[in-house]
This record gives C-alpha cells, structure tokens and sequence, in this order.
C-alpha cells in the first residue's frame, strides 16, 4: 500500500513530532520508539490503515474492519458472536495479533476473537502479510496484526470526548474519555489517555428469518476501560503503563431457557515499560477468563489463564545505516480450565532474537534469527532474510522492488497440549517456510493525483499442519501438511481540486490453499482440495467523496464462494456486501461534533454465518462523537 | 425486418403457450434410495442424496436443487406419508429446528413446521391416514449438568391435510424410536436411566402404558410372528405386544461392553442384523455386522458376516441387500456400501457429510 511505510517508522514519527510539536523535548536520534516490529521485516508487506478509516469504524469491531479494508478473511458466527481470521489462506491460530508488541491472541485455544476488539481499543493498525516468527515469534505464519497505543506529546492540555451510537435492532454504542498531556516538573513531560465504552447489541431483528434462513436469536454486551500513561523526559527516557480491561458477554437464544447458551470472556491486559536511549524494557501480565454456561448460568464451566512476561531488548547502530537489536522474552503461562481436568497447568516458554537492519541510498536488507523454547521441547529455528530496492526513484513516483524468506513456526495451544483425553502434550510445533517478492509503486509528489500500488506474491508451505483428527474421535494429531500460494494487489488514488477531493482504495487476493498430505484412506477425497472458509477470490473497494468536512464514502467486500467441508462439497455462496457511510463535523470554538451516518448491507444480500443461518439484512446507524478541546494546539 | 420480428413474437406466444399447457410433472424422486446424511452438528449442513437402485453416484443436496435453499440444520430423520416427505431438520441454535414438508416424488417443499411445535425432533412414523408421529426431545440441556434430556419429551402429531402439529402428546425423558403395531406406538428412548418405553393409542393419541425395559430401548422391527424386537444395552429383547410382556432377553454376545449400535430387519422378518460396536484403545469406533433369526435362543458373535464397523445400518426391504453407513468425518463426504445378505460387498457410493441412514423408497 505504502510503499515506504518499510523505509522507517521511526522516520515518520519522528516527522509527525517535527511537525506538530509546539514545545517538542529533543530527543537523542537513535531512540527507537513506538514498537516498530515491522521495522526489521524488509521485503514485506505492511498495511497501515489511516486514521480517518479507524474513526470511521469507532463504533465497530475489528473484523468489520479488516474485512472490509484487507483481505483478510473471518469465519463469522454472527453480529457479536465469534470471528476467527484466515490469513493468506492459514487457519485461525496463524494470525499473531500484537498489542503494542506483545502477542495477546487468547493461549488456549492459540487464537484472538476478533469480535471481542473494538477499534476504540488502539490508537494505530497495521496489518503485515506473511510469516513473521523471526520478527514476532510463535503464531505469525499467515501474518499480523499490529495494534499500537501512541502518545501525544505534541499537544498539551486536556480533550474530553464522548459519543454515542445508535443502529438498527435496538443496537448501541457508547464510548468517552479523555486524552491529556502536560508536564511534571521541568524534566518531565506526561501524556495519556483514558477510555470506557460499552456495546449493548439486542439484535431484535424485526424479521425471525430472510428467505427461509432464520437469523439466529442473540444478545451481546461488550465493555471495556483502556489507560496509558506515558512518562518521558528530556533525556529521552519514558516510562509507560498500557492496560486494558474488556468484558465480553454473549447469550445465544436468551428467550430460551433451558437451551440459552452463555459465552463469558473477560481480558485483563497490564504492561509497563522502561525505555531508555538503546534499551527497552518490558513486562506485562496478561488474564484471560473464559466462562461457558448453557440453561443454568449459575455454574458455568470455567477456565482462567495468566501469562507473566517479560521482554528486554537492545539496540545499537553499529555502522552507518546498519542497526542490531538483539531480545530476549521470558513467558510463564498458568492455567486453570476445566476442559484439562481441573488441574493447574503451567508452561514456561522464552525466545531469543536478533534483528539487523541496514538501510542504505536504494537498499534496505534485513537479516534476522530466532529461536524459541517451550517446556518440554524447543521450537524451530526461524532466520529470515528480505530487501527491498528501489528501481526507480524520480521525482514523481517512486518503484520498490521486495521480496523476503523466512521459516515460522506455531507452538501448540494449551488446548492442544493439555485437553483431557483428546489434548498431546508431545504434539509437536507446526513448521513453515515463507517466500514471498512484490512491487511497490507510488507517486511522492504533492500533485492532485495520488497514486499507489502494489502488487505481491507468496508461497507458504506449513508442516505438521495439527489436526483435531475426527476420525481417531478428535484427538489432535500433527497430520496435515498445508500449502498456500496467492497473489494480493492493492492501490488507491486520490484526486484533489479545491475543497473537493475523491478517491478509492481497492484491494484483490487470490488465495489457493491446499492440504497437501495423505495420511489415512479417506483422506484422498481432501488431499489438494482448498482449505475450509477460504475463498479463492475476495476483493474490497472504498470510494470517497469529499468537500470540506463532508464526506461520503462507499465500501464494498466481495468474497467467492467458501467450502465448508475438507473435500469441498459443499460451499457458503459467494457474496458482496456494500456499505454506504456519510461524514461530516462541525467545530465551534473548543468543541467538535463529528456525525457519521450509515447504511450497512444496502442491498440487502444474503449471506450466511458459518453455522449456515442468515447475516442481518439491510441496517442503519447514526452516531455522534464530541471532543472538547482544551489543548494550546487544537486542530484536527 | 418485419417478417423476423413477426416470426420472433409467433415463437415468443408458442413459447407462453406451451407453458400454460400442463406438462405432466416429472417425478425423479418415485423410487429408489434416499441417503439421510446427518451433516456436522456445528455447520447445520444436513442434506438428503438421491441413489437410482441400479445408480452408483448419488444425486447431492436434492432438497436444494429443487427448491434452490439448503436444509437449515442436520438431517435427523425422514420418512413418507401418503404421497408427502416429512424431514427432521435440527439446528444447533435452540428455536430453530424445524420438519421440512415435501412432495415426496418432486421433492418440492409443501410446507415448513417450526418451534415451538416442533423442537429437536428425532424420528418420524406414519400411524395412519395422513398422519404422522415426529418424536421430539424437546429443548436439551447442559450435558455436563445432567439436564440435557427434557423430562419428559413429546410427540408432535402432524396432520398431513392441514400441514399443522395438531397435537403434542408428553412422551417419556428423550423419546426417540417409534414402531407402529395395529394401533399402537411402541416409543423407545435415548436416555439411559430411565429404561422406560411408552405405549401411544394412535386413536386418542395419548400415552396409555408405560413399559420398564432396559437401557436405551430401541424398539426397531416387527418380526414375522408379530413380536417387537427392541435392542437395549447389549441385549436384544423380544416382546409380545398383545400382552407386553418380554418372551425373551438375549445377550449380543459374551461381552457387555460392545453393544448393537445399528439394527435391521430382513424382508421376510426372519433375520435381524446389527451392528455390535465398541471403542477401541485409539477412540476409533470399531465393530462388525452379525445376524440371527428371530427364533434363535441365541445369538453367535463368533463370525460377523460383514468385518466391518457402520454407523448405521438399513436393509433393503425390496431386495435383502445391506446398506452400511461410513463416516470417515464430519468434514468430508461419507460412504454407503452395499452387500448381499450373505455379507458379500456389491459396492460403494459416495455420500454427503455423515450419511446416518438410508430410506428406501
């Protein structure tokens, strides 16, 4: 998309700093701030999405999000209900998802929830395609999401927002808080932000079914607190404390009460960190409580899982362009599930890393190692190497050249190693080896067109793919071997004339995702067959108009028919789903009110969940977000 | 110019015309086999296959390809009354389930029965003139609470004129296999503690007996002397439905552990086949098919005439021959293999997700 987002984040923080800084603390130049991961992922992919996307979804989850701005692709359960990822054609638990650097996909089952984040839940998203391990460590085979909370030091003051949405079938939002920076002392700066929201979605449809497929009865409620406090000083050290409290609540059949079924899941996620000019300093206490009841919900199954981390990291410029940062992170899971017997299980694991990274005039390479260890038995050595060069470098557009290839690998779940009977707690580590190379182009000229593009090929072969196998009764097994190929295209173009501006955003993926291992008689009728829910092609367009601060903006989701069983005999129908959003704010003095109103699913298509009952038809929503502003330099 | 587009109206009125004429309805679905393929619980993927006797490849998902929408949730039954089809249809939301009512020749939906009358319904019978009997458990439970079973189930009585439940007779705690006898129903049961069968009257449609049986009475076939055969636990009972009073208990061979798991009944109702099946040290579910006659004192287990384990197992009541369910997966197709009553493998069909049984038509 972007294509130089790889030439340095650090670079564009530090210009966003330079621009909008009234009393910016100068910092020393080699502070690595921000946890730029993908800094160290030359020759691959990475996605920011802007700001203006991110509040236009505020009152949305995650994976309305990423379906209709990525090809990622959700195994959807319905609205509020469960939504796993596959990405480039991988399975649920081969999408790392990192809260300011940290995995926090859910360690029992080895995978996020998409529909338990809302996007009022970060401040930054960037999705990075492809395996990472070298990078991210366990989990990153089909790629990552990167979700960030930043500071603003570039403000001082108090901003004071809140805002309410209301949608069709008795569904509302509601969210407020406060963003604050000032200074402590004449050393000190301190910026933070402090957030609540809660999700009340009735789903009361008006219709028990669309064209004989029924709409399944459920209830959702989502809350959740967010708190960072940033602390930095002009030499340039910060100390941060991010946590964030989410409750999740969701009944299924709520009117029935014998056969209502209950899903409680509530994260509790704590981090502090210390940097200091070369070093960083992390630790972090991560809860996961998932509560299950069906009937009676006074005595639901329980399971309770606590990670302790720590992480600690050096870098250092060792030559002109040429930047080390060497890790290491220290896990210690405990947990107490029902499923594993009642037993406390506990499982240390840890990683070392090295990253390099040499940025010269057209080159940027990097070159990358990683080893990690898990009780009772090692991971697979992971290195990676990629770069990107820059064929053309003109004045008006510029075109890169990427590729990368690097081994990934996913440590078993708890579920898979402890579950009583069905678990292996010698299963072994999944295996991958990820190649993949691109082109980027885009224009860097302030002209009134502006053009993007990139194009991306890859290759991804995992081994000893785990398997609930169902025909040993679901006991899971290291059994399949997976291979996933596709191509992705993306572009946008944004034409400026005056106060009126238009644009679109389109992205393309094919995916062919295949198993590729015969391992009993019956899996002949599976081998080379496309994997479950992944559908061959999906592609997304978002198309916008604006004057001043109107804007109107269309976006569509396209995805071709999904299988739903191993040997493709049956499939979801294809579909296409459009949405139609309008913009506008209004400032008066210190106040801002934004309005956003919006009509989802305007055609009102079909499309089914995965448990093959109808998506909601046509729906509406209207909010309003009000920020006061206090800050010495307030602007949009 | 005008001659073309005169020509093209003439053909557009033949074509109006010649829809108007009633051509008679083709009926693919008169005779042969129905696959019931149960689908995965969690996907609501039931369908129905269609298999000619004479065919090796089944027709898929008929039941959408007549009326362009899928089963919304697993088949769990089927059966026909005077000309309809009755299919169960269980979604894994509660409130969902429904009975699909179709032209049992074209396959073309009549009508759709839905909660609350009809809720996890389990097996359908005809009982007499147009009407039918649907077993329903009614809204199940926590498991791990032991309040899965309702207590106690129903019978929906469907009246095949209306196209309505007319009735929900209370049965007895997880009411499932019914046989009809004269004028009577002969209800079994999925729960095991009970070890309770009921007796309906068709005629007033209430239960007049309960009968304590066994485990898990299956009441399953008539036999040629008009004695109900019921396989509970690892017996199979013999029962004298004028006075009903058990003739006979006969153990499925030495071992208790392994139980008839699928049951069937020859067309002259003279031999019983079942499947005896059991868990082996892997989880993998392993068995083998045996047969006796219905005036055996007992039954041998020393040589199966089929060494190999179905899910269910269904004989053909025009031909003798054997219908074995595989299901290698609740992902992937299932397969029927066909044998003579010998035991002697004729074929192999490829069915859809979980083949649990076989109607034959």
């Amino acid at each position: 998309m972007v294509a130089g987002l790889c030439l340095g984040w650090v670079g564009i923080s530090y210009s966003a700093l330079a621009q909008g800084g009234q009393e910016p603390v100068s910092l020393s130049v080699v502070t690595v701030r921000g946890y730029a991961a993908e800094r160290f992922l030359a020759g691959q992919k990475v996605q920011p999405l802007d700001s203006t996307t991110l509040a236009q979804f505020r009152y949305q989850s995650l994976t309305d999000l990423l379906a209709l701005n990525t090809p990622l692709l959700f195994k959807n359960y319905g609205p509020g209900q469960l939504a796993t990822v596959s990405f480039r054609g991988t399975s649920a638990s081969h999408t790392a998802v990192l809260w300011n650097g940290v995995n926090i996909n859910q360690p029992m089952a080895g995978l996020t929830d998409f529909s338990t984040i809302p996007v009022a839940g970060f401040d930054q998203l960037s999705v990075q395609y492809g395996s990472a391990a070298s990078v991210v460590g366990s989990d990153a085979v089909g790629g990552s999401i990167l979700l960030k909370t930043m500071p603003d030091f570039t403000k001082s003051g108090l901003s004071v927002f809140a805002g309410h949405q209301q949608g069709s079938f008795r569904n509302h939002q509601s969210q407020g808080g406060a963003r604050y920076t000032g200074r402590l002392g004449s050393q000190w700066q301190v910026a933070g932000k402090t957030v609540v929201y809660g999700n009340q979605l009735n789903n009361r449809y008006p219709y028990p079914e669309r064209k004989y497929y029924y709409l399944e009865p459920t209830e959702a409620r989502q809350r959740g607190l967010l708190q960072d406090l940033y602390f930095r000083n002009r030499q340039g050290r910060q100390v941060s404390v991010n946590a964030w409290l989410t409750d999740n609540d969701l009944v299924q059949a709520p009117a029935d009460t014998i056969g209502r079924e209950r899903t409680r899941t509530q994260n509790y996620r704590l981090m502090g960190t210390y940097e200091a000019s070369h070093t960083t300093v992390r630790a972090g206490w991560f809860r996961d409580v998932l509560d299950y009841a069906k009937g009676d919900f006074s005595r639901p199954s329980h399971s309770l899982m606590d990670r302790l981390m720590t992480r600690v990291e050096h870098e250092r410029l060792l030559l002109p362009g040429l930047s080390l940062r060497a890790g290491a992170e220290a896990s210690h899971y405990r947990t107490q599930v029902d499923g594993y017997g009642g037993q406390v299980v506990q499982e240390n694991r840890a990683d070392l890393y090295a990253l390099t990274r040499y940025q010269g005039r057209r080159w940027l390479v990097s070159a990358n190692l990683r080893q990690g260890f898990a009780t009772g038995y090692r991971a697979p050595f992971t290195p990676s190497i990629g770069g990107e060069y820059q064929l053309i470098r003109q004045a008006a557009w510029q075109l890169t050249a990427k590729g990368s290839v690097g081994r990934s690998y996913r440590m078993p779940t708890l579920n898979e190693r402890y579950w009583l009977n069905l678990g292996n707690p010698a299963l072994k580590p999944e295996q991958g080896v990820n190649a993949e190379a691109g082109l980027a182009a885009r224009t860097t000229t302030a002209k009134a067109w502006q053009l993007t593009a990139e194009l991306t090929t890859y290759r991804n072969r995992v081994k000893d793919w785990t398997y609930w196998n169902p025909t040993r009764n679901y006991r899971v097994e290291n059994l399949q071997e997976v291979l996933a190929r596709g191509v992705e295209w993306n572009g946008s173009a944004t034409y400026t004339q005056g106060r009126w501006q238009t644009g679109m955003r389109a992205g393309y993926a094919y995916t062919r995702s295949t198993q590729e291992r015969v391992y009993d008689v019956y899996a002949q009728d599976v081998v080379g067959k496309q994997l479950v829910y992944v559908p061959l092609h999906t592609g997304n367009l978002s198309a916008f108009v604006k004057r001043g601060p109107t804007r109107l903006t269309i976006q569509t989701l396209l995805n071709t028919k999904q299988y739903i069983t191993f040997d493709n005999i049956q499939a979801l129908p294809a579909y296409t789903l459009t949405n139609v959003l309008l913009n506008t704010h209004w400032q008066w003095g210190a106040v801002m009110a934004q309005m956003q109103g919006q009509i989802n699913n305007v055609f009102d298509v079909l499309y089914l969940n995965v448990r093959r009952n109808a998506m909601p038809g046509r729906n509406y929503a209207l909010s309003l977000f009000l920020t006061v502003n206090t800050n010495k330099n307030a602007k949009l | 110019m005008q001659n073309s587009k005169f020509l093209l109206l003439a053909g557009l009125a033949g074509l109006l015309a010649s829809c108007q004429t009633k051509d008679p309805e083709p009926t693919p679905y008169e005779s042969g086999i129905l696959i019931l393929n149960e689908g995965n619980f969690s996907q609501n993927n039931g369908t129905i296959s269609y298999l000619a006797r004479t065919s090796t490849a089944a027709k898929y998902d008929i039941f959408n390809q007549v009326n362009t929408r899928s089963l919304k949730g697993g088949v769990s039954g089927y059966t026909e009354v005077d000309g309809k089809g009755l299919i169960l249809v269980d979604n894994s939301t509660a409130g969902l389930d429904q009975v699909e009512i179709v032209d049992a020749s074209t396959f073309k939906s009549i009508a759709t029965l839905k909660t609350p009358d009809i809720e996890n319904p389990r097996q359908v019978i005809r009982v007499a003139a147009n009407k039918a009997y649907v077993s329903c458990w009614d809204v199940s439970g926590d498991f791990s609470a032991g309040t899965f079973y309702k207590e106690p189930g129903y019978i929906a009585v469907v009246d095949l004129g209306s196209n309505k439940v007319t009735k929900k007779i209370p049965g007895i705690r997880a009411n499932e296999w019914m046989v009809l006898v004269g004028n009577e129903v002969f209800l079994g049961s999925r729960y095991n503690g009970d070890k309770l069968m009921a007796v309906i009257d068709v005629t007033k449609d209430e239960v007049t007996q309960k009968l304590t049986v066994g485990t898990n009475p299956r009441p399953f076939a008539v036999d040629a002397n008009s004695r109900l055969w019921i396989s509970s636990g690892s017996e199979m009972i013999r029962m004298n439905t004028q006075t009903k009073t058990i003739e006979a208990r006969i153990p499925a061979g030495s071992d208790a552990t392994k139980t008839p798991s699928a049951v069937g009944i020859s067309p002259d109702k003279r031999t019983i086949y079942f499947v005896r099946s059991y868990y082996d040290a892997n989880y993998n579910s392993k068995g083998e098919v045996y047969s006796f006659g219905i005036s055996d004192a007992a039954i041998s287990t020393t040589k199966p005439i089929v060494n190999r384990y179905f899910s269910n197992l269904n004989v053909d009541p025009q031909t003798g021959n054997l219908y074995g369910t595989a299901v290698p997966s609740f992902g992937q197709a299932g397969y029927v293999l066909r044998y003579q009553a010998t035991g002697a493998l004729i074929d192999s069909v490829k069915a859809e997700i979980s083949p649990a049984g076989v109607y034959f038509k």
